[in-house]
């Protein structure tokens, strides 16, 4: 059985969701905002909230190009968030055959 | 980490709370299954509709040229039938890969633009050969019957190992050895025989990679 702690940043229901909806894109790929709002069916304020919590977590990258309606927002999970999910899933997995 | 109970509703609240670790798991299994399927732009069941729509395009050929004592070639009918069939293949491949990939930008979707761009490079080299090849005389059973019919498959099926073997894509190098060598055998059916030999090899083949993909999702 696995003693290790589940990451508190990924371990919340839509940040779990992020991440995991993230982690399946290949690595370096980005997505939407509105994609991953459609995807997560979030709103606009849950999804900025949950997504600065990982990005001072350093587990994803925003980044804005173009201004006004023409802006684009996009999200990519980072190198360290992959990480930070492996580490989660086998914690998780742990806890879950410890049981 | 497979129950699937319903999460939207805790997904969708305030967040800090308490998760239980089961929970956790299914969320974790639910947002990675869903996401695998927003993201895929050959979903299985496009794969079963292309697997059908080589059977019958071929098997349309196979019918047209049944029969022909000398071998002519396939019948007008039977390549408008089999034109039209790949016209709607596609136009839903366009659109499920329209959908599949909006929002996402990236290494993989300009990968993915450059090996369409080099695969109908080489669909269109393998014709010019096939001019060549009735330029200098060749027979029609060839130039109309075993080279058009195998052909692609041997050299865009080898192009598509290639790629595959440099990604480590195991699924995607069996499909196209599989192609390859379905290709290769089916040479020896003949002009005739050869179109339906195609036909089932690529349904059988393609039917098998939407069984792989379908089971890989629900393991």
């Amino acid at each position: 059985m696995s003693s290790e702690p589940l990451n508190p940043v990924i371990h919340a229901p839509a940040r779990l969701r992020i991440v995991a909806t993230l982690a399946t894109l290949p690595d370096g790929d980005e997505l939407s905002f509105t994609r991953l709002q459609d995807i997560l069916d979030l709103t606009p304020g849950n999804l900025i909230t949950h997504l600065r919590k990982l990005e001072d977590a350093g587990y994803v990258s925003t980044e804005k190009t173009g201004n006004g309606t023409a802006g684009k927002t996009t999200v990519a999970l980072t190198g360290e968030g992959r990480k930070a999910l492996d580490d989660y899933t086998r914690a998780l997995r742990g806890l879950l055959d410890g049981l | 980490m497979n129950t699937e109970p319903d999460t939207n509703t805790s997904a969708t609240t305030g967040d800090d709370g308490e998760l239980d670790p089961a929970k956790a798991a299914a969320i974790l299994t639910q947002a990675t299954r869903q996401a695998q399927r927003e993201f895929d732009p050959t979903p299985p069941w496009k794969l079963v509709a292309m697997a059908f729509v080589a059977l019958l395009a071929f098997g349309a050929i196979w019918l047209s040229v049944r029969g022909q004592h000398p071998y002519t070639g396939p019948s007008a009918w039977a390549l408008v039938i089999t034109y039209a069939l790949v016209a709607v293949l596609i136009a839903v491949s366009v659109s499920t890969t329209k959908r599949a990939t909006a929002g996402v930008t990236g290494p993989s979707v300009r990968q993915r633009r450059t090996l369409i761009a080099a695969i109908v490079v080489v669909y269109i080299a393998v014709y010019v050969f096939m001019g060549a090849l009735k330029y200098l005389g060749v027979s029609h059973a060839i130039v109309y019957g075993v080279y058009p019919a195998v052909g692609p498959l041997i050299i865009v099926g080898g192009a598509m190992a290639g790629v595959a073997a440099a990604k480590e894509n195991w699924l995607d190098l069996g499909t196209a050895l599989a192609v390859v060598s379905a290709g290769a055998i089916c040479a020896y059916a003949g002009p005739v025989g050869v179109w339906l030999a195609v036909g089932i090899s690529l349904f059988v083949i393609v039917s098998a990679r939407a069984a792989v993909l379908a089971w890989r999702r629900r393991a």
